[in-house]
């Protein structure tokens, strides 16, 4: 049995010094994700609205979700819902989910097959973009066919425009979140090679 | 039975480097060509499966924590103390015996209240980044994140009372840290000078840094002034203790990765005079010369290891054990938490040493004291071991981050001992 202990006054305690601690959006400390408590099915039609309903995001910007691991799901949402990782719309949407929750939502995502993207690849930039993701060895983490791993998470077919957006955050750590390998892996990796990663990454194919 | 976490099992002839076959890092790959001598090692190490292992940030039910594989010395028992604080890292004790405990990656400091039959947790800060180090003196519990040192002051007597815990003190600019990310977290203790030590680890796995900014050990008075260089050349120390009788300063140190899965050993080390050299990043460990950054006579001025243990094993918190409760054999020697390998195939750590110290002062010898996290026939992992703390009655703390638990270690002479 877990005992989530927390009698008074501890209880009292902790609420107050959330508040007190001034690194807490008074705008996130008194909403609770519209998906916190609902049932699966639900939850996942609230996150369906922007990351696709099956996990394959069409909106710009928006990453796809399915074929991710599940526990780069978890985490990420963890950190939003900590408010380690700060984003206008996820990390309200991650307030008040419980660990089970966030645990449920990221092994349905994790078991959604991913789909390629609909555009051909650019073969120049596919071939700059393999060099880089050699030289930067990002196959020792996300794997060689970067389906990512653990927390790790997955590259390959993720949305081209998202995958660069990222990787740009973590350079100027505008990303937040404790992942400070990634800082370290893009701090001097300019633009264009930013995008030529995001564009060999999102239409990476084995062979 | 609680889980074991399977590690990646990989081709040894991949992963297998040599120390001669030095890796630069990512941050020297995007500055300068490779180096003739690694050509061909770097397609090699992009398919190497190693790479960190993540501290769960979901709570482990009671069920699951792994105290069945724990297994000490004839007398030593365990138990679990506390738990559902994903990520419990780094333990300090206030005075009225509350135990604090840092974090990574969950941002969180929590607080365990014991009233003698169970224990109670709080989280006191949230939303921090990577609040490992705790200190307490005086009544205040000082909170090291990256960047950042916080003061909460007569925090134990809010806690109690139900108080309002008023907001923290921030001495992050008192403090100037480098505001690096990585290797940023801190492991954080007052000296019996009473001046608060800090580390500062390399920005990197392996590059030039200022020695007088990086890869040190700092001191400061608690506010933050007269700031004293204690140590040099140290990668990445996250964890130290001082000398009871001689207060000398001893820390471990994690060594590069990449390098060789054989080499260079991580370090427990011993601080004779202030401003020492350690090593990094020209000399590593017992004098290995970096073959990228380091001369021939790059050891030549540098301080050795008091005792070296397996490469990439993280030895972290430690303490010097001064209790009653535990054989007289254990009086101030060192208690170390190894939180575990990952850049090896092979793994190793995942254990508590005990370093008991040569006649003179000047070296220690290690040995396994609390072993059966790490399955080895499995290459598996249940448990990952950051933290170690001396309780008043003698009894041994150890945090295991992978599960959120702090399990208690306690001594009685077995029957068979007259």
């Amino acid at each position: 049995m877990r005992r989530q202990a927390c009698a008074p006054p501890w209880r009292r305690a902790l609420v107050l010094s959330l508040a007190c601690i001034g690194l807490l959006g008074a705008e996130a400390q008194s909403q609770e994700s519209p998906a916190a408590g609902l049932p699966l099915e639900e939850q996942t039609q609230i996150c369906g609205s922007c990351h696709g309903e099956d996990g394959n995001a069409t909106e710009k910007g928006v990453p796809s979700l399915a074929g991710q691991p599940a526990l780069a799901l978890t985490n990420q949402l963890i950190y939003f819902r900590e408010r380690l990782r700060r984003n206008e719309i996820m990390t309200p949407q991650a307030q008040g989910l419980s660990d089970e929750e966030i645990q449920g939502l990221a092994a349905y995502y994790a078991e959604q097959p991913l789909a390629p993207p609909d555009e051909a690849p650019d073969k120049e930039l596919m071939e700059r973009g393999r060099e880089l993701a050699r030289e930067h060895r990002c196959a020792s983490c996300h794997r060689t066919d970067f389906s990512g791993q653990q927390q790790m998470p997955r590259l390959a077919h993720q949305r081209e425009d998202y995958l660069a957006q990222a990787m740009r955050d973590y350079r100027e750590r505008a990303r937040g979140g404790p992942d400070t390998t990634m800082v370290e892996v893009l701090r001097n990796v300019d633009d264009d090679e930013i995008d030529a990663l995001a564009h060999f990454l999102a239409h990476f194919e084995r062979g | 039975m609680p889980p074991f976490i399977p590690l990646p099992l990989t081709r040894l002839t991949l992963a297998v480097i040599t120390a001669g076959a030095f890796i630069a890092s990512p941050l020297i790959y995007a500055e300068e060509h490779e180096p003739a001598w690694a050509q061909g090692r770097s397609a090699d190490m992009a398919d190497s499966p190693l790479s960190p292992h993540a501290a769960p940030l979901t709570v482990t039910p009671e069920e699951e924590i792994p105290l069945d594989h724990l297994r000490m010395p004839d007398g030593f028992s365990a138990e679990i103390w506390a738990h559902g604080m994903p990520g419990a890292r780094m333990m300090a004790l206030g005075d009225e015996g509350t135990l604090f405990v840092g974090t990574r990656s969950i941002g969180r400091v929590y607080a365990v209240h014991d009233n003698g039959d169970e224990r109670e947790h709080v989280i006191i800060a949230e939303g921090l980044p990577q609040p490992n180090g705790v200190a307490f003196s005086d009544g205040s519990l000082y909170v090291a994140a990256i960047n950042r040192i916080f003061r909460y002051d007569d925090i134990e007597s809010h806690l109690t009372n139900g108080d309002d815990i008023p907001e923290p003190e921030e001495l992050t600019d008192a403090f100037g840290l480098p505001d690096d990310e990585h290797h940023g977290w801190k492991f954080l203790a007052f000296g019996p000078d009473g001046r608060l030590y800090v580390p500062v680890g390399a920005p990197c796995n392996g590059c030039e840094v200022d020695p007088d900014t990086h890869a040190t050990i700092h001191s400061f008075e608690p506010d933050g002034s007269d700031m004293r260089i204690e140590a040099r050349g140290v990668r990445n120390s996250v964890g130290f203790d001082f000398h009871p009788d001689t207060g000398e300063l001893w820390f471990t140190d994690n060594n590069q990765d990449w390098i060789g899965e054989h080499g260079p050993g991580d370090e427990l080390n011993r601080l004779g005079e202030p401003g020492e050299h350690f090593g990094f990043p020209e000399c590593h460990s017992i004098g290995i010369v970096d073959p990228e950054l380091g001369s021939a006579d790059a050891c030549d001025d540098k301080t050795l290891p008091a005792a070296v243990t397996d490469p990439h094993s993280a030895p972290l918190g430690m303490r010097f054990y001064t209790g009653e409760m535990f054989p007289e054999e254990y009086r101030n020697a060192i208690f170390i938490a190894r939180r575990g390998s990952w850049n090896r195939t092979l793994s190793v750590g995942y254990d508590v040493l005990v370093a008991k110290l040569s006649e003179d002062g000047q070296r220690a010898d290690l040995s396994p004291f609390m072993v059966g996290l790490l399955d080895p026939q499995e290459n598996s992992f249940s448990g990952r071991p950051v933290d170690v703390l001396q309780m008043p009655d003698g009894a041994l703390l150890v945090s295991d981050e992978q599960n959120g638990a702090i399990y208690r270690i306690s001594y009685e002479t077995p029957d068979y001992v007259e």
